[in-house]
């Protein structure tokens, strides 16, 4: 029988712990245990036989940490040691033997510095060693990242047929040390195909009950748990575990009578552990479970669910008629982008569209980067928007988590092009109702293309709560008459399918004036007829009202507690006077404090809504350019001036810097509307050096060097030294910034250097970090040693002689 | 219960005595109650038998098959028959917390950076006193804490450190193939073990929380001003 079949309609028993028995057995901690599979395999074989004569099923191989990155100086390959586990796991008699693999040893991007591909890499070279030995199925456990997780089953699927289990490890609060959360778990590990999920590790199996009822909720596979004796302690220099064998046994139990298929054990227990559960399992049928069936997006740590509530998801990373994000591709500035995501999601998104089409980009590699760099810095799930198929599959690759992709359609060959990847990755997708004749004019027919998506979509095997189906908007000013056949179509595809809809609200508005006011009458009106998901601007007030407001008519607010709030008190101030945009000069009252101050007052306190008000009135009179100097500089000089002196320290200086930086987003939307370029008074590269990724004095000294009009080409932290030079060489970058904040990273702030010499790049460098001093950048080889921010300040005026 | 030491925070951020203004201050109040609120501080530690071989400028654990070079840890651990070896971290949520404002508010950012160091630091000293509390059963004491990168104990020992502890599986805390600690608010050390006679309470001595004795003179985070203990 195969594994697979075993673990549908019957219980399978895992082995206990590898690592206690080694102990127990001498030997030392902190070594690499894997290698006692080509030094001593006869101790290996012994202890998996220990197992199979308590009862065990499964030899889960010692090969947890068999990676390259942990053999490396071992003297001994992947392969070796791989090759030798399975063969211990083998020889005990088992009758599976699974391949183990723990985690990669190192934090992965956004949170460390190892790349996803580069994880694959090492499960790929695992996988393909274990494969090769025989291994009946692949076991990935103790994973605290989901990334990690996808990392080792997407490596799992692609280069074997062999069954693929996961089991996480979750700690006291119910979340992994990454930040998942059991809901997550599953979701995920559903999506991304797992034949069976759980948990090990971490804690005793009474702890772990709520996190194992929650998998059994939402896991469309068996659940396996392989718990700890308990919470480990230190004794003596031991580490020990206080739960024996019955008490497992007992708790074991309970997770039995909820459903659980597959148990074993983790860190403590030992054949004696598994003898109990061996018998505990004897003449007992598993729990027959019933799992949710929910419509559910989710990032690497949380999840959206989109059943029994609307959800928005933020429309603002698309480049369609927005200036500066275009500009912001176009020069990979990524702080553009990321400031819009981290906006909408404090303004209260649930999930992110992400488009970056544009026609002179490199879509699928552009796409990666960015949903790399947003997936960083927001726990929401992403929806990952092109046209372009490969851009499509370059973001739900590297993309953590179970994103919506946007979208496919009715046509026969955008379906055939879409589909295999929703399959493969694990996604949700949303299916827009035209096809090769357009998009009809009738909800019916709307509908008939819908049906068509749904019935194609299940014959590639996915499944109908995983589509999602757009009926499109029309614009009121073109085709008036179509708008309300939208929402009826709305109404059919929930009643007459049953799937979810989502829909480009703001399409609605195009070309007529106050377009939130008609965006937000239409919203709630959508909502009516049904719609799940609107894609909007999550940053309108207005359109958040509607949202706001609809959650307590649909009744998912309860009690109306998060309406009230954030309305309560309201109502004066709005019956008083409109709010007007964002942005606006003299709308709200100033502060009768604030009234006297100039702008250069304003900038010295730090005072940044008000330095920004101040920029936005002068400007109406003024000229861009007479601010920067007759106000900016000298308030920047002064502040600068008296943080060298000492009086002020740091954060003031920076708060004074924030209110410029601000100030200085106005004069540049103030430029681009009138169609003028500002000028740059010289260019200059910052980099934080490869393998340091503290990076926050470079931000820092970037800040402060814009405020002073430089051009600043911000590479970020951990940048490969051929990177610096390339770059630094194809932009003809005079003054070069390197930071490093560990002793350990200031050697390859002098490899980059001595690359950009040797590569004969016409530039000065300058140095700054938290271990340098004149002597330390003299040394590296650098130009100018810059102690703060200040000091690269004075440094790049006298380069470039301002 | 772990807190954030205000002054040593300021400390961190260069602060000398100046004026605060009322928004600044508001802002760091506001900045040592999220830090408290979402990091999730760990520690792990275990307790090594040590020996200090002839004519050689380490210390060995040799159960471990584990040196700690360096003439400074030699002396810091002098007269001890056994020391712990500690591992404490907040956590990735700071980090992520950390860059976030970094996009949009880096005065916070910087602030909450310095928050969390000092967190890192109560956290450290609860381990402590958890350790020596355990180490008082036993009539011993304890040396202050002393972690790699101090005088010439070698940051380069943190893999086998880390990999002794089992960081990765037991409080989600990793070391970079340039050694840094990842979370980045996390913290290796090593504390001595001796026998002391009962009662006596231990001093503060060596540099384990005091920069006078560092090498590194032109860190950012030097106290000048800090007084000797």
């Amino acid at each position: 029988m195969r594994i697979t079949e075993q673990i549908k309609d019957g219980f399978l028993l895992f082995d206990g712990a590898m690592g206690t028995m080694l102990q127990r057995a001498g030997v030392a901690p902190g070594q690499l245990p894997e290698l006692l599979n080509l030094t001593d395999p006869g101790l290996i074989t012994s202890i998996h036989k220990a197992y199979v004569e308590a009862g065990c099923q499964v030899a889960s191989a010692n090969t947890f940490g068999a990676n390259s990155l942990k053999l490396a100086g071992s003297g001994h390959t992947v392969e070796e040691v791989v090759k030798a586990g399975i063969a211990c796991a083998k020889a005990s008699g088992a009758r599976w033997t699974a391949l183990d693999l723990g985690p990669t040893g190192q934090l992965l991007e956004p949170m460390g510095t190892l790349s996803f591909e580069k994880a694959y890499d090492l499960y790929a070279e695992q996988i393909k060693a274990g494969a090769a030995a025989g291994a009946d199925l692949i076991l990935i456990e103790t994973i605290s990242d989901l990334y990690e997780a996808k990392a080792a089953i997407l490596a799992a699927r692609e280069l074997t047929d062999l069954p693929v289990f996961c089991t996480l490890t979750f700690e006291e609060g119910q979340r992994t040390f990454i930040g998942a959360d059991p809901l997550t778990a599953a979701v995920a590990l559903n999506a991304w195909g797992v034949d069976a999920l759980g948990v090990n590790c971490s804690l005793g199996p009474k702890e772990l009950l709520p996190v194992v009822e929650t998998l059994l909720t939402y896991a469309k596979v068996p659940v396996m748990v392989q718990a700890n004796a308990g919470l480990p302690r230190e004794e003596n220099g031991r580490t020990v575990y206080d739960i024996g064998p019955e008490d497992y046994a007992a708790a074991v139990e309970l997770m039995l009578e909820k459903g659980v298929h597959i148990v074993g054990g983790c860190c403590g227990t030992d054949p004696t552990y598994m003898a109990r559960l061996h018998s505990l399992l004897e003449g007992r049928r598993p729990v027959e479970t019933h799992p949710r069936t929910v419509t559910a997006a989710c990032s690497g740590t949380t999840t959206c669910l989109l059943d029994g509530r609307v959800s928005v998801i933020g429309e603002r990373i698309n480049p369609t008629g927005k200036k500066r994000l275009k500009e912001a591709l176009r020069e990979g500035r990524m702080d553009y982008i990321i400031g819009e995501a981290i906006d909408q999601t404090n303004a209260g998104a649930d999930l992110l569209d992400v488009n970056v089409g544009l026609p002179e980009l490199d879509e699928p590699a552009m796409l990666a980067k960015v949903i790399r760099e947003v997936q960083g810095v927001t726990a929401l799930p992403l929806q990952i928007d092109s046209s372009d198929p490969a851009a499509i599959e370059a973001g739900v690759r590297c993309y953590c988590g179970k994103p919506i992709i946007n979208s496919v359609n009715g046509k026969k060959e955008t379906m055939e092009q879409i589909f295999p990847i929703v399959k493969k990755y694990g996604a949700l997708v949303i299916g827009l109702t035209l096809d090769e004749k357009g998009i009809p004019p009738t909800a019916e027919e709307r509908l008939a293309i819908a049906a068509r998506i749904l019935e194609t979509a299940e014959s590639y095997g996915i499944p109908r709560e995983d589509l999602l189906i757009d009926c499109l908007v029309l614009t009121a000013s073109a085709q008036q008459e179509q708008v309300l056949e939208t929402l009826k179509a709305i109404k059919l595809v929930k009643s007459r399918l049953g799937l979810k809809t989502v829909l480009g609200v703001s399409n609605v508005s195009f070309g007529l004036p106050n377009r939130p006011l008609l965006n937000s009458t239409y919203l709630a009106a959508a909502f009516g007829a049904g719609l799940d998901a609107p894609i909007i601007n999550p940053m309108s007030a207005e359109i958040m009202r509607v949202v706001d407001t609809f959650r307590v008519l649909d009744n998912e607010d309860k009690d109306a507690a998060a309406y009230i709030a954030k309305y309560t008190g309201t109502e004066t101030a709005a019956a008083a006077a409109p709010v007007p945009p964002a942005g606006q000069a003299g709308a709200p009252a100033v502060p009768p404090a604030a009234e006297t101050l100039t702008l250069y007052d304003c900038i010295v306190q730090g005072r940044r809504e008000e330095a920004v008000r101040k920029t936005t009135a002068l400007l109406e009179s003024g000229d861009a350019l007479e601010i920067i100097d007759g106000q900016f500089v000298p308030a920047l000089d002064y502040v600068g001036d008296r943080f060298e002196k000492g009086k002020l320290f740091l954060p003031q200086l920076m708060q004074s810097a924030q209110a410029v930086k601000a100030a200085f987003s106005v004069i540049k939307a103030h430029n681009d509307a009138a169609g003028r370029q500002g000028e740059a008074r010289g260019k200059i590269l910052l980099a934080t050096v490869q393998g340091d990724i503290h990076d926050i004095g470079k931000n820092i000294v970037k800040m402060m060097l814009e405020n002073y009009g430089y051009d600043v080409v911000d590479l970020g932290k951990d940048v490969p030294v051929e990177q610096v030079v390339e770059e630094t060489l194809k932009q003809q970058i005079p003054l070069v910034g390197l930071s490093a904040l560990m002793t350990t990273t200031v050697k390859s702030m002098q490899e980059t250097i001595e690359a950009l010499r040797a590569a004969g790049a016409a530039c000065r460098v300058m140095v700054g970090g938290a271990v340098l001093n004149e002597e330390y950048a003299a040394m590296v080889g650098a130009d100018y040693y810059a102690k703060d921010a200040q000091a690269s300040v004075r440094i790049a005026n006298e380069f470039f002689g301002g | 219960m772990y807190r954030i030491d205000r002054a040593e925070a300021l400390r961190y951020l260069g602060y000398r005595g100046q004026a605060i203004e009322p928004q600044l201050d508001a802002l760091i109040d506001d900045c040592m109650e999220e830090c408290l609120q979402i990091a999730r501080p760990r520690s792990v530690w275990r307790r090594f038998e040590v020996s200090f071989p002839e004519g050689e400028a380490d210390v060995t654990l040799p159960a471990a098959g584990f040196a700690l070079p360096g003439r400074d840890i030699r002396a810091h651990l002098s007269g001890c028959g056994a020391c712990y070896l500690l591992a404490a971290t907040l956590g990735v949520e700071i980090d992520a917390a950390i860059r976030r404002y970094e996009a949009g508010d880096l005065t916070r950012s910087l602030i909450l950076d310095a928050c969390a160091t000092c967190l890192i630091e109560s956290v450290c000293d609860e381990a402590e006193t958890a350790i020596r509390s355990q180490a008082a059963k036993a009539g011993k004491g304890l040396t202050s804490r002393y972690s790699p990168g101090y005088g010439d104990l070698p940051i380069e020992i943190q893999p086998r450190f880390t990999a002794l502890l089992d960081t990765p599986r037991r409080i989600g805390l990793y070391c970079s193939g340039s050694y840094i600690l990842m979370p980045r608010k996390s913290v290796t050390a090593v504390l001595g073990l001796r026998d002391e006679p009962a009662g006596r309470t231990e001093e503060r001595r060596g540099c384990g929380r005091r920069c006078v004795d560092c090498r590194l003179k032109d860190c950012l985070y030097r106290k000048e001003d800090a007084p000797c203990a």
